[in-house]
């Protein structure tokens, strides 16, 4: 088990307390007329991985921008880790993001950093306190959890798009988050690959953060028997527990 | 969990130099290490920016001085000369001086006898020539009336020239539009200055905040990866603000030196004539042009960023 994984692992007031990580009421989102969510209810609990699956074009990507604060919800509430994030100030937005990790379909990673610096600086910009060689250190665990614990000096350029992913994976826990967020995180990779970043994501579930997975892959969906919860025309149309969704036949002919 | 290391935390002794070395590394050194790679986008700031202010520094110099030359000028034009006939009664000179002395309008009241007034003629430029072409002493004695403001010099002229002991020819040195008609040049060179550098002024803003603008667009996937880890906003709008502020220095501190190194220039080769010329425009007061030049670019440059910022960056 990567030990950084394990410094992670903190005493969860949030469940002593029953309080969910994050928590959707009646949420709705509009572009213009065009509604890209409505009406949407509901909650992650500290610790839970969960599917989020839904035609292009259902809202995925809108209710991930919603939880992190790139957009502000037309109607409802949405809460994260207790914060309102639907009336969250602008310039109070940093403190949101520093408890939220973030991976991309396409990694988003500073390509004249090294994977190093590169995990470091999602360190460093959260909090100035950390010195040049904690941070160094701690992003090589980081990097070594993740696998690349021999990369840590290379370029995004000489990395292979799942290697690039892993260091977006460092870089997204490398803060201790309580919520992990990835948009389409196997989206760019063939299946092997992608069932290790697959793989990374239940590993740090099981440390105690939550993680939230936008996906069109429904084999790795299936396979893992987790929560799925699917949005169609910007509804939430079903909300299926961990161990109870099938084959999911219907989403893959959807 | 076998075999799993658990690391202590890192020790916080040194906390401050962190502190320092990050907001350093993130705000002052990456700033200028992107400003470098981006002098191609950022010369045409730099450049209007230095010719305005350059330019702002000679007009702020000119006006300077020509706000002196005002004041000398009113100084001079609230002085009345009563110009006194050849045969005037002592006692009705002396009755004109004591009413003049007495008027409360009037600061100070001197007399100027012939010989004095011929004295000062020959330090004139041009009068010797005068004063040696006539075998008599030309010029006549007066009474130099200081008056406290130039409002009340009209008042003072119509109650001296009354007086039996005045020339009824040439009475006093009151012209009455003379002092307006300067300041009305005055008002006209101030308005046409203000004017220049207004539009001067709007097209270096503008192009500083394109420039600003470009940078933003250049590095928009930095921006966004910030953001998206948390970087507070500070550290997000922070370097394109030091960004402005070193084109503005920059621009500031080359057009200060220009600025000051002509004043200087003018000082020393025109020693007297410049003094009469642009008076009050000494070493220091070029010194104090040059530094407020150079502020003027660091204020302008990191306005014009601060202002771009405010408007390209989204939160």
């Amino acid at each position: 088990m990567p030990y950084v994984f394990s410094r992670l692992v903190r005493p969860d007031a949030r469940k002593a307390q029953g309080r969910p990580l994050v928590e959707f009421n009646g949420v709705t989102r509009a572009y213009g007329s065009r509604l890209a969510l409505d009406e949407v209810d509901f909650r992650l609990e500290p610790g839970e991985l969960a599917f989020l699956v839904g035609p292009s074009g259902a809202g995925k990507t809108t209710l991930l921008k919603l939880i992190n604060r790139e957009l502000r919800p037309t109607q409802g509430e949405v809460w994260i880790d207790g914060i309102a994030a639907h009336e969250l100030k602008a310039s109070r937005v940093a403190e949101l993001r520093r408890r939220v990790g973030v991976v991309f379909q396409d990694y988003k990673l500073l390509p004249r950093l090294t994977a190093r610096e590169n995990v470091a600086l999602a360190l460093q910009v959260g909090d100035l306190r950390v010195s040049d060689r904690e941070a160094r250190e701690r992003a090589l665990d980081a990097l070594d959890a993740v696998g690349l614990g021999d990369r840590g000096d290379s370029m995004p350029h000489e990395l292979s798009g799942g290697q690039q992913q892993r260091v977006a994976v460092a870089r997204a826990v490398i803060r201790k988050p309580p919520l992990l967020i990835a948009d389409e995180p196997t989206g760019n990779l063939d299946m092997e690959t992608a069932w290790g970043i697959t793989d990374l994501l239940e590993d740090i579930a099981a440390f105690g953060i939550t993680v939230l997975v936008a996906t069109h892959n429904i084999e790795i969906v299936t396979r893992l028997q987790r929560r799925v919860l699917t949005l169609v025309n910007g509804r939430l149309v079903r909300d299926q527990p961990a161990g109870q969704t099938g084959r999911m036949a219907w989403l893959a002919s959807s | 969990m076998a075999g799993i290391v658990l690391k202590a935390r890192f020790p916080r002794r040194h906390v401050v130099e962190a502190v320092i070395r990050n907001v350093f590394r993130y705000l002052f050194q990456g700033a200028a290490r992107n400003w470098a790679r981006n002098f191609g986008s950022t010369a045409p700031a730099l450049s209007s920016m230095t010719l305005l202010l350059f330019l702002s520094g000679l007009i702020g110099l000119t006006g300077f001085a020509l706000n002196n030359l005002e004041q000398i000028e009113a100084g001079q034009a609230s002085m009345l000369h009563v110009y006194l006939r050849d045969d005037a009664d002592p006692t009705d000179v002396f009755t004109l001086h004591n009413r003049l002395a007495l008027d409360p309008r009037v600061a100070t009241v001197d007399y100027t006898s012939k010989a004095q007034a011929l004295q000062h003629a020959q330090s004139v430029p041009g009068l010797p020539q005068l004063a040696g072409a006539s075998g008599s002493n030309p010029f006549p004695a007066s009474l130099d009336v200081q008056v406290k403001t130039i409002d009340d010099v009209a008042a003072v002229d119509a109650m001296a020239r009354i007086s039996p002991a005045v020339d009824p020819v040439y009475p006093t040195s009151y012209d009455r539009g003379a002092y307006q008609r300067f300041q009305s040049v005055l008002l006209a060179v101030a308005v046409a200055g203000i004017v220049f550098l207004g539009l001067l002024g709007f097209v270096a803003v503008t192009v500083t905040i394109n420039s600003i603008r470009a940078a933003i667009h250049s590095r928009r996937d930095e921006v966004a990866i910030l953001q998206l880890v948390g970087a507070p906003r500070w550290m997000v709008r922070g370097p394109f603000i030091v960004e402005g502020a070193i084109t503005g220095s920059l621009a500031g501190g080359a057009a200060g030196l220009v600025t000051f190194g002509l004043a200087l220039a003018g000082i020393a080769e025109g020693s007297a004539s410049f003094s009469q010329f642009a008076p009050g425009v000494t070493v220091t007061a070029a010194a104090a042009a040059g530094l407020i030049v150079f502020a003027a670019g660091l204020g302008l440059g990191s306005g014009s960023s601060l202002l771009s910022v405010r408007r390209h960056l989204e939160s």
